[in-house]
């Protein structure tokens, strides 16, 4: 197939545009590679085709669509006093207003309970001042920490008498290997005798503390209960004379 | 575009909501169709504003059978953007490729360095000054086909003329813009 310029020139388009069959493409594509002149035209428009379809799509100007309807539709209702309120609080009704609230409230209720803030049994507008707040959350936090103190004391109480209630258990063969005490208390013969002052004391101050912690921790005191002041004394005084 | 055919007959029926969502749908197509044909922003944003109202009073003469909404409305736009030209004509007439400045463009940027962007303004500017200095015929086929992408048929609807001067347009508008900007120092790199 012949093809001349003047054929390129005019199915240009139908060529950029995809629109040329295959065969006139092909002479097309055969031509222009050849062509001293058809080169540099096919060149130089696919370049101006390709500027013009990158050139960027504007934005509309601010408020066009506004002006549009303002001329088209008219001037948009303003409304004034109680009916602008009402709008307003009809705005608010929208379910995701509503979620944010509730989830904003209860936030705020269980800070407020946490950290001890507001008497619920004689609520004070005095109470939410943030002065107030501040120091009742502190008066908390100490309070909590004082607590939280006293409870690890007692507990390392509580060990301490266990272990020496196992140490206790431990004893009574050691002590069939013993030989009796070389100085026994005169009318006693079972080794049972009274402890010494101090060491009474001590069992008194123990016993003391775990009846503190029954009291304080009343989950303990069931098990508590079975070492009761007076047998714990008596316990006490035994080991502790045994010694 | 059965949307569109849905919208406009609520706007009939009085639905001022419907005539919001159909400016709001084309206001972009349209003033950019005014902005690439003119070269001027407030001359595209009066032009667009104007078709609207054009749009809107003569809505009732729409009719869906005879071709989507959006080519309706281009050939609106282009029937007022014709006579636009041919009132300011002579305010142009010592319009020259010298006296034309270019206004660079703020192009989207994503990814693109500043040295890129400045290259891209700068060729944007100069296509819109070539792109001026089309004729309206020319231009209006440019834009309608390279800009709006718009089918041959639908270039043919909206200017009413038939497909082949549409191509016709189309080859001597491209062919045109390449040798203006040649002119103006522009080359395929």
């Amino acid at each position: 197939m012949n093809w001349t310029c003047e054929q390129t020139e005019q199915l240009l388009t139908d060529y950029l545009d995809g629109l040329l069959p295959a065969d006139e493409q092909h002479a097309f594509n055969l031509h222009v590679n050849s062509c001293e002149r058809c080169t540099p035209l096919v060149g130089s428009v696919t370049h101006a085709m390709n500027s013009l379809r990158a050139l960027p799509e504007l934005e509309i100007p601010p408020r066009f669509v506004y002006n549009v309807l303002d001329a088209t539709l008219g001037p948009r209702e303003t409304v004034n006093g109680w009916a602008a309120f009402l709008v307003w609080v009809r705005g608010l009704a929208s379910p995701k207003f509503a979620y944010g609230a509730v989830s904003v409230a209860a936030t705020f209720l269980m800070i407020v309970t946490v950290t001890g803030s507001i008497n619920w049994k004689k609520p004070k507008l005095a109470d939410l001042a943030p002065s107030n707040i501040y120091r009742n959350t502190n008066r908390q936090v100490h309070v909590a920490y004082g607590k939280s103190m006293k409870y690890v004391s007692d507990l390392r109480v509580v060990y301490e008498i266990q272990s020496r209630l196992k140490q206790d258990n431990d004893l009574p063969t050691n002590r069939e290997n013993t030989t009796p005490e070389t100085n026994p208390t005169p009318g006693r013969t079972d080794g049972s005798g009274p402890a010494s002052p101090r060491q009474q004391n001590r069992a008194n101050d123990v016993s003391s503390q775990l009846q503190v912690l029954a009291e304080e921790v009343p989950l303990l005191s069931g098990k508590l209960s079975l070492v009761s002041s007076g047998s714990l004394n008596l316990m006490m005084s035994g080991t502790l004379g045994a010694r | 575009m059965e949307q569109d055919a849905q919208l406009v007959q609520q706007c009939l029926q009085g639905d001022g909501s419907a005539w919001e969502e159909l400016v709001r749908r084309h206001s972009r197509r349209i003033f950019n169709i005014c902005y690439r044909f003119t070269g001027n922003r407030t001359e595209a944003e009066d032009l667009s504003q104007d078709v609207f109202l054009r749009v809107y009073r003569t809505l009732g003469s729409y009719r869906s059978a005879h071709g989507g909404f959006a080519t309706w409305m281009t050939s609106v736009t282009r029937n007022l953007l014709i006579d636009h030209y041919r009132r300011t004509k002579r305010d142009r007439a010592t319009d020259s490729l010298d006296d034309a400045m270019p206004v660079v463009e703020n192009k989207e940027s994503a990814g693109r360095r500043p040295d890129e962007q400045a290259l891209l303004s700068e060729l944007s500017a100069q296509v819109q000054v070539a792109l001026t200095h089309l004729s309206p015929e020319l231009r209006e086929a440019v834009i309608l086909r390279d800009l709006q992408q718009l089918e041959y048929s639908e270039i043919q609807a909206v200017l009413a003329v038939p497909e082949g001067t549409v191509k016709s347009r189309i080859n001597r508008g491209r062919i045109e813009l390449a040798r203006i900007l040649q002119q103006m120092g522009v080359r395929p790199s």
